[in-house]
């Protein structure tokens, strides 16, 4: 599914700061299926929700914990993985989410630049 | 109508994200995500200023519809701003694409 390019050097692919916000117990998974799309680095941590419904309130059960997912996706890949993403909101159990792209203007060192658009070094488009 | 979205971030001190989030919510924004952070000025500020700054913090984040994004960021300033207990600073992100929200259309205001 994720395309591992090499690049002749013409096209310089921007990256995109992908965010995900799942519930906590379905955080492997959404890492696992975010990796899959070719993002080589993932930081995560933990959040809480502030949707609150007032019975909710009045039950004392407004803690939901999540993960906060930060992920780095070349632009490339992007719709294919937010179609995707917006797939397994609604089909997997618990998977209910929010996903939202911010654009990356610089990145630092070539090699760096490379690891985090997954793409590897010289020869033709693939 | 546009539908694009800004992903506002929210600091202020530990303690006071309930008062963002209805600082938020009384302009519009529907929800917000909270993380805890901790600060790294507070050597600076008790060195410089003789103040004592609280380090643990709090982040909300927080995805809002284009329109409604100055709204929101003037409504945290006055509830959560420098000036208040919270302390708080906002600012936003451009966000590109967004998926897993309803869209919900700003009443039109005359």
């Amino acid at each position: 599914m994720t395309s591992n390019k090499t690049v002749s050097g013409n096209a310089l692919l921007k990256c995109k700061l992908l965010v995900t916000v799942v519930d906590h117990r379905k955080e492997d998974f959404f890492m696992d299926y975010i990796q899959a799309h070719g993002a080589n680095l993932q930081m995560t941590m933990r959040g809480e929700g502030t949707a609150k419904s007032e019975m909710l309130r009045m039950l004392g059960l407004t803690e939901s914990e999540k993960t906060v997912l930060f992920s780095v996706v070349r632009e490339d890949n992007v719709r294919a993985l937010c179609d995707g993403l917006a797939e397994k909101f609604k089909t997997v159990k618990n998977g209910q989410g929010i996903a939202f792209t911010i654009p990356l203007s610089s990145v630092v060192g070539a090699s760096v630049y490379r690891f985090l658009s997954n793409q590897k070094t010289g020869g033709t488009i693939t | 109508m546009s539908h694009s979205y800004e992903c506002i971030l929210c600091i202020v001190n530990a303690g006071f994200s309930d008062n963002v989030m209805d600082a938020a919510k009384s302009a519009g924004a529907r929800g917000g995500t909270v993380l805890h952070a901790r600060g790294t000025g507070a050597r600076e500020a008790e060195t410089f200023f003789g103040i004592t700054v609280q380090e643990e913090k709090e982040i909300v984040m927080i995805l809002v519809n284009a329109q409604i994004k100055a709204d929101v960021l003037h409504a945290l300033y006055h509830a959560v701003g420098l000036n208040t207990p919270g302390q708080g600073i906002a600012f936003s992100l451009p966000v590109d694409e967004v998926v897993g929200i309803e869209i919900t259309v700003p009443k039109e205001t005359k």
